[in-house]
């Protein structure tokens, strides 16, 4: 019989949270707005506005929170620079997949009662320097 | 050569596996959105294909669609798909490597149960593969920041890309395109993909069908196995064509513009 | 010798690199030809591609990532420099943007019918030489259009008669860039 599992905060699985971006798009047009679509893994749970740059992913106190990019052209590159958001609701840190260097961010959500929580996601696109940044909203709500 | 069409399906696979049905789980992507596809990052995707024809008729571009599967809020595509077997012999490695200074020095690292927990742990749970197994082979199950786990029925996993077995419909039937599977060495794509070329002399909207298989861990006999689910999702191809013409002079063959001397 | 009926140009680009950078140079557009005598700068953008009267010549783009789309947006034959000055115009900023063609004022009277001076621009659509420019077409048709004609017998053997070569990637701000630094010359 196999071990248990190391158990979580409160045993629920992490939501991952997916932004597919077209990056020559984004690249031609300067921004990201039009061509970015986010999903997220808690449509049971009650996330909304999926395919959208104002995903509204719905958490709770303990949820683990993943997120990670996808460039619609697939061996064009695409990343996360960094995530700006209340940082008394959750701390994303980068991280990367073991054994690769592909990175993923990820925090724990601190506490009930967020309400809405809007945060803002910086890209990296192709091989330009500086990040894209969202200029619509997605948010976190609790 | 004109740009390739690449259509992403985009599954929330376990919303698809709880729900028994793709409707509503699949998102569906192209990069033709500049000649018109409509309904981008929806199950409702129409994907333009512009084609184009000589002055005699005769088709003059030949478009290639590929389809890219992908599960959402798992391990994303960019990392390499060796990825999972790898993480096995790394992990395998370091259970040996314990198991061995376990056994030279007893009682240094804490009790032997507690150890061989910690072994067990780090062995994770390997999945068993039968010859009838399709799908993803000898691996073991990972969590979604790509770490091996031990799992009990509970924990959430990283579920392998859904694959499609399958294209066909009215589009295929009526000639519109003709699918095949492809070997490829592209890590992205784990070896075989779908393509299809195009016959772009007959425009219209037609309906297409994906047979896309979707894998789900199971406990059978006291091992877990990856038990194929195939479900279906449907999609259209919008197809336009319009002549050729000499950039130039805007009909025919013409002198280039060269100012004279 | 037996001459190939037609020339081949290919332009090679990396769009996702040019997009990043916002420039043609550095790699991202390589320029080769497959005529029948020895070109100059074989897979750089300042490709001389030597050429006989009669020839058709045809450009074709091509994306280094076939799910990137590139089109040819423009060719136009720059004026040369009247006799006495070198013949290519002074070097202009190479490669940088243009999401439209920078404007011109009509020539004064006296002046020479060419455009002189550093970053010599063709006129443009609107200019009173415009008989010379193709008439701008939208982005999306863009891949129906071949960029081919046959080579004058008037060019002057020897002369680089250069070209400005616009492409098109996607579609926004940022989209277009270009370079007028191939050439045609005829021996």
């Amino acid at each position: 019989m196999p071990p248990r599992a190391k158990t979580r905060e409160n045993g629920r699985a992490p939501i991952s949270i997916t932004a597919v971006l077209d990056a020559v798009g984004a690249l031609a047009a300067g921004t990201v707005r039009g061509q970015l679509y986010m999903y997220d893994t808690n449509k049971a749970g009650g996330s909304t506005g999926f395919g959208t740059e104002e995903l509204r992913t719905r958490v709770r106190a303990g949820d683990r929170v993943l997120w990670n990019c996808l460039a619609l052209e697939c061996e064009a590159f695409v990343g996360i620079a960094g995530i700006d958001i209340d940082r008394s609701v959750i701390e994303p840190e980068r991280q990367v997949y073991p054994g690769t260097d592909v990175a993923y961010w990820i925090g724990t959500v601190k506490k009930d009662d967020i309400d809405v929580v809007p945060y803002k996601i910086h890209f990296l696109v192709g091989t330009r320097a500086e990040p894209i940044t969202t200029t619509l909203s997605p948010t976190l709500v609790g | 050569m004109p740009q390739q069409l690449a259509i992403i399906v985009l599954v929330d696979i376990a919303n698809a596996l709880e729900m028994k049905t793709l409707e509503g789980n699949t998102y569906l992507f192209d990069n033709m959105k500049l000649h018109g596809s409509e309904g981008e990052g929806t199950g409702e995707l129409v994907t333009a294909i512009h084609g184009s024809y000589w002055r005699d008729g005769s088709q003059a571009t030949e478009q290639v669609l590929n389809w890219l599967p992908y599960s959402l809020g798992s391990i994303p595509p960019t990392v390499p798909r060796g990825y999972e077997a790898e993480r096995a012999r790394q992990t395998d490695r370091q259970a040996l490597t314990e198991l061995e200074s376990m056994v030279a020095k007893p009682g240094s690292q804490g009790t032997p149960e507690a150890t061989l927990t910690q072994i067990q742990q780090t062995i994770g749970t390997r999945v068993k593969t039968t010859k009838r197994t399709r799908g993803p082979a000898g691996q073991k199950v990972l969590d979604v920041t790509g770490n091996v786990i031990s799992y009990d029925g509970a924990a959430a996993h990283s579920y392998p890309p859904p694959v499609i077995t399958d294209v066909y419909g009215e589009a295929v039937d009526k000639k519109i395109m003709y699918p095949a599977e492809y070997g490829s060495p592209d890590m992205v794509t784990d070896g075989w993909y779908w393509s299809a070329t195009v016959d772009s002399t007959r425009p219209g909207t037609y309906t297409y069908t994906m047979a896309i298989q979707l894998h789900r861990l199971l406990l059978q006999g006291g091992d877990w196995m990856w038990e194929p689910v195939d479900l279906t999702c449907d999609s259209k191809l919008r197809i336009t064509s319009e002549p050729k013409r000499n950039a130039f002079t805007k009909s025919g063959l013409g002198l280039l513009p060269i100012p004279p001397a | 010798m037996a001459v190939k009926p037609q020339v081949s140009i290919i332009a090679l680009v990396d769009v996702i690199g040019a997009l990043s950078s916002r420039s043609l140079l550095d790699g991202n557009l390589v320029m080769i030809d497959d005529g029948s005598f020895a070109s100059r700068a074989q897979g750089t953008p300042e490709l001389c591609t030597i050429v006989q009267p009669g020839q058709v010549v045809q450009w074709t783009a091509l994306a280094v990532d076939l799910q990137t789309p590139v089109e040819i947006k423009n060719i136009e034959f720059l004026r040369l420099q009247p006799a006495g000055q070198p013949a290519y115009p002074a070097p202009a900023p190479m490669g940088h943007p243009s999401a439209a063609l920078p404007p011109t004022g009509p020539p004064s009277p006296a002046a020479a019918p060419y455009a002189t001076g550093p970053g010599a621009y063709p006129p443009g659509p609107s200019g009173p030489a415009g008989v010379l420019a193709a008439p701008t077409t939208e982005s999306e048709k863009l891949d129906l259009e071949i960029w081919a004609g046959v080579v004058p017998y008037y060019m002057a053997p020897g002369v680089a008669y250069r070209y400005r070569m616009e492409f098109q990637m996607y579609e926004g701000p940022y989209s277009v860039l270009y370079v007028e630094t191939p050439s045609l010359m005829r021996i």
